[in-house]
């Protein structure tokens, strides 16, 4: 197996347990952590992709409502300092990353003879 | 608001945001197709579905660089406020756009390997280690995994679900997305561009966003919320009662770091939580609507008495004890838990 066909069987095993939890939560789970839910079952479908995708997340958070182990306290503390660091950080990636886009371009400001880069990767079963 | 959960909660606002939104779309993609192919250095593309690839990609990143933009205009000028409303179907759409694109380079140049095409995708081109021919395709396939990601947690139970900081926090892969976007195009089509006109539209695009939200700290910084001065008995000076317009509120840093709304209504004032249950909008941006607080983003609403919204809804906020010394208004910075009653203090004549 290759790193290729190990991410794409990895992908799919994620879905697939994914799917498992989204079952479980949206028959039984929601009902018992949502009160705004109960009784309400058109949007559900809605939130499959979501749950096939952060699964993880939302078996912690179901637990962490069932154990009583969260907090409704801290539903009230954004997170408004991180902001700074995401901007300058994007700023310096944007930056950097255009200009290293730019400094590799082969037919940029003049028409260069296109060069070969790399050997061909192995070929694919 | 809601008490009950709905697929959409769409309203007269919310159509004709998406009908804006969707004929901005298709006209994007018309013009184009049809209009810009020598302007933008396309007019000899390899067949259809490479043009077509290159138009939805060409759409996803303005659409993606627009979102991005409304956040921090919204912080530099109130009037862009309005558009942060229902910004979440904007990145249902983009989301949309994007994955469009997606299928359409994933079927024409991976649909004719003798391998699957997911995994033909991620091995034919390995070469990590240099600049020149990077397997730009690898930062598509991240940004991609994070529109979806916040396209798919979007509806309102997940707010709820997660509560509004671990959304926000789940949300802050859109700056992932942005960077890994602007990699996939700087290391991907800008190589082989021969007409500058598109490498100027899109390096522009990039550091205008970028340079947009450099901005918007630089503004918090300069024109944010004061820090109370805390006093002997640890309450927080807030201001003046005069300072504050009538049905509207000065915010002021807790030592904790949490914000406090000062609201003034009809000769008293009132003291809540500055950050809204739904998405912790600022509140105290937000003005008195019909004696109820009205938060500037989504239009959510709690009594000033108790911080509650009210019925059938049920969402509630945190509200703060407050005193008038010496002229000043004083908080206690410690919060109540959200929901609780405290009466308004009169302002003296």
């Amino acid at each position: 197996m290759n790193s290729a066909e190990l991410l794409f069987a990895i992908t799919q095993y994620w879905l697939i347990i994914g799917g498992v939890v989204a079952a479980l939560f949206l028959v039984v789970g929601i009902d018992r952590i949502d009160e705004d839910a109960r009784g309400a079952y058109v949007f559900r479908p809605l939130l499959i992709p979501g749950i096939l995708l952060i699964w993880p997340i939302v078996l912690w958070r179901w637990w962490s409502l069932e154990s009583g182990s969260y907090d409704p306290e801290s539903r009230y503390k954004p997170v408004r300092a991180a902001h700074k660091v995401i901007a300058l950080g994007m700023f310096i990636a944007v930056v950097g990353i255009t200009s290293i886009g730019l400094s590799v371009r082969q037919q940029w400001p003049a028409d260069y003879v296109p060069q070969k880069l790399s050997e061909p990767v192995e070929a694919s079963e | 608001m809601s008490v009950k959960y709905i697929p959409v909660q769409w309203n007269n606002n919310k159509y004709y945001y998406d009908a804006f939104m969707l004929a901005g779309v298709v006209g994007f993609l018309w013009f184009f197709l049809h209009v810009s192919p020598e302007v933008l250095s396309h007019e000899r593309p390899i067949n259809p579905q490479v043009h077509n690839a290159r138009a939805f990609g060409a759409c996803a990143f303005l659409m993606l660089s627009i979102i991005l933009a409304i956040g921090p205009l919204a912080r530099l000028d109130r009037r862009f406020m309005a558009l942060l409303y229902n910004r979440r179907h904007f990145g249902v759409m983009t989301a949309c756009v994007a994955m469009t694109h997606a299928g359409y380079i994933l079927n024409w140049y991976w649909a004719f390997s003798s391998s699957n095409k997911y995994e033909a995708l991620l091995f034919s081109n390995t070469s990590f280690g240099q600049f020149a021919g990077f397997p730009f395709e690898i930062f598509g396939i991240v940004a991609l995994i994070c529109l979806l990601v916040l396209a798919a947690t979007s509806h309102d139970f997940w707010l709820r679900f997660l509560g509004a900081p671990l959304w926000k926090r789940v949300h802050y892969l859109i700056y992932i997305a942005y960077i890994s976007v602007v990699a996939h195009v700087s290391l991907g089509i800008l190589q082989d561009q021969q007409n500058h006109v598109f490498t100027a539209i899109f390096l522009v695009s990039a550091i205008v966003v970028a340079g947009l939200h450099v901005l918007a700290v630089l503004h918090e910084r300069k024109a944010g919320d004061p820090a109370g001065a805390v006093n002997t008995e640890g309450w927080v000076t807030v201001c003046k009662p005069d300072d504050i317009v009538e049905a509207r509120a000065r915010i002021a840093v807790l030592p904790n770091g949490d914000r406090v709304a000062v609201f003034r209504l009809e000769g008293k004032l009132s003291a809540i939580s500055n950050a809204c249950s739904h998405q912790n909008g600022p509140l105290g941006e937000g003005k008195v609507i019909r004696c109820l607080v009205t938060c500037p983003w989504h239009g959510y609403q709690y009594r000033l008495t108790d911080g509650q919204s009210p019925a059938p809804f049920t969402e509630k906020i945190p509200t703060y004890r407050l005193a008038i010394q010496d002229g000043v208004i004083m908080v206690d910075p410690d919060a109540n838990p959200p929901g609780t009653y405290v009466e308004p203090v009169e302002i003296p004549s």
